[in-house]
């Protein structure tokens, strides 16, 4: 059997003595997937993902991301760790005063890039959202759904293997949700392994996806496809 | 490299433009702490100079007995020459000065000579003064009466009084507001982490390096730093030119010395620079912390 592209045994997040992220929790993923966590607020869903990010630490158990120990990771290789994946936040976190394109060459800036770089391919990265006639607008004058592929393209800008996707549709409507799931399905397509946190039970169904239910920091189900296994 | 170093620069000077208001108020305390440490430095330093030059005038003479003779002269100078922080000692010969006294004074002609074989000591230090004219007392041919030992000790008293005023008063003040500066570049280093949080959040997501995230601000303390220095410098030098505009106009004081501007440049601006680099490290050490 081939090792997994993400793996989790036995973590558990301890946030305070008392207050838990997660508890015995274990899974696996395989590269190129499409996973779903779901659960009330409170479950665990984004505490999964911000361990794949290092934004948080467990506190017990194993969590490999490829053939790195996140647990041994030190905090100097994290940015490193954060430019092989693309992380789409719950708020969009959109500059508001940047334009479109100036918010995605911002972050290519950021990680690094040469300009060269950033004048040549953000066109592509807006263009491989569907956002590029939008280019020149503040963030403003855009649509929940076209914030959100704002926030998609610039997770994109590290042309990353895994995309994390936290609430990706927590602040639109069913209409543009389901556009958003179409753009994800499409990244997945291309080979992107894809991790979204939702309580979006009106999208997740259609999507036909793998569907992890968390409950109270534990995996209460685990189904593929919209089936439980 | 110079790409990156564009980014970050440019990065820094929106920080600085975003908080203007804190930005000024940064640079203009550190400049006018740095113009009274600066300032009150400079005074210290050209007062205790021109008290270097004061133990020449501030000589202490010393008398000997009556009867001292030639050889009690020499034995007398050769022992205080040997003793720490005297820089020359030179013979006052009695006949010699008596002749001077007579030329100044006709009508003593018809008297005896009225001095003693007398020695000019100087010092190389003000403060070892008192401890010299100690040890000379002790000496066999040296005058036991309470004038045996002149020394000006209220003059230099009041020189190195004067010194210790400039030297508390310019740490104090100086040190003070240069703690308040401090505390102004730390607060507007947080105030521009709060207003930039977004940027940082961005920058952690996409996995930017720790220099990127951190550089700008350092750079940001570096700048309030420097301008503040450069500002205390333009101060000083201000305040130089009054001074030795006020000095040259009353000849009788001398001629001022050439206020250092190059010199206290590069002291000053290398100072704030430090300073500014120092207070933006510590202020971004807890809120930059990874999460």
């Amino acid at each position: 059997m081939a090792t997994p592209y993400i793996s989790f045994e036995n973590v558990e997040v301890k946030y305070t003595p008392h207050v838990y992220g997660l508890r015995s929790f274990s899974l696996q993923i395989e590269r190129g997937a499409f996973v779903f966590f779901v659960g009330k607020t409170g479950a665990g869903k984004s505490t999964v993902l911000k361990l794949l990010t290092r934004e948080v630490t467990h506190t017990a158990g194993l969590v490999r991301f490829g053939e790195q120990d996140l647990g041994k990771l030190p905090d100097r290789k994290v940015p490193a760790l954060r430019r092989q994946m693309g992380i789409v936040p719950q708020d969009f976190a959109l500059l508001p005063r940047k334009r479109v394109w100036e918010n995605v060459a911002y972050a290519m800036r950021a990680a690094g890039h040469p300009r060269k770089e950033v004048r040549r391919r953000v066109p592509d990265i807006l263009e491989q959202v569907s956002i590029g006639h939008r280019a020149d607008a503040f963030p403003n004058e855009l649509s929940g759904g076209e914030q959100q592929r704002v926030a998609i393209a610039r997770a994109l800008i590290n042309s990353p293997n895994l995309l994390l996707a936290d609430e990706p549709t927590g602040n639109l409507d069913p209409e543009l949700s389901w556009e958003i799931m179409e753009l994800l399905r499409r990244l997945n397509d291309r080979g992107t392994t894809v991790l979204v946190a939702s309580h979006d039970m009106l999208v997740i169904p259609r999507m036909g996806k793998r569907v992890v239910r968390l409950d109270a920091g534990n995996v209460v189900s685990d189904s593929s496809g919209g089936d439980d296994v | 490299m110079f790409d990156r170093l564009q980014f970050l620069c440019a990065e820094a000077f929106t920080a600085l433009k975003r908080n203007l208001l804190m930005t000024f108020a940064a640079i203009t305390t550190v400049a006018v702490s740095l113009f009274l440490l600066g300032g009150f430095g400079y005074m210290y330093f050209r007062i205790r100079e021109s008290a270097d030059t004061i133990p020449n005038k501030f000589d202490i003479r010393v008398f000997l007995k009556d009867d001292a003779t030639k050889q009690d002269v020499s034995t007398t100078a050769q022992a205080i020459r040997g003793m720490p922080g005297v820089k020359t000692v030179a013979w006052l010969p009695k006949d010699k000065m008596w002749d001077r006294t007579i030329q100044q004074i006709p009508e003593y002609a018809d008297l005896p000579n009225q001095y003693p074989e007398a020695l000019k000591v100087t010092v190389s230090d003000l403060k070892s003064a008192p401890a010299i004219v100690d040890q000379i007392r002790q000496l066999p041919s040296v005058s036991a009466e309470s004038n045996g030992v002149v020394y000006r000790s209220d003059e230099q008293r009041f020189v190195e009084q004067v010194l210790s005023i400039v030297r508390w008063v310019g740490a104090t003040a100086g040190g003070l507001l240069f703690l308040t500066a401090g505390l102004l570049i730390y607060n507007a280093i947080r105030l521009t982490i709060l207003s930039r949080r977004l940027e940082i959040r961005i920058m952690r997501l996409v996995g930017a390096s720790s220099s990127t995230v951190y550089v700008p601000f350092l750079v940001e303390g570096f700048v309030q730093g420097v301008l503040g220095g450069a500002l205390a410098v333009l101060l000083l030098w201000g305040a130089s030119n009054l001074i030795t505009g006020f000095v040259a106009s009353h000849s009788a004081l001398g001629h001022p010395p050439t206020f250092p501007l190059l010199e206290m440049a590069g002291l000053l601006c290398g100072a704030g620079a430090l300073y500014g680099l120092l207070c933006s490290s510590v202020a971004m050490r807890t809120p930059l912390r990874f999460r």
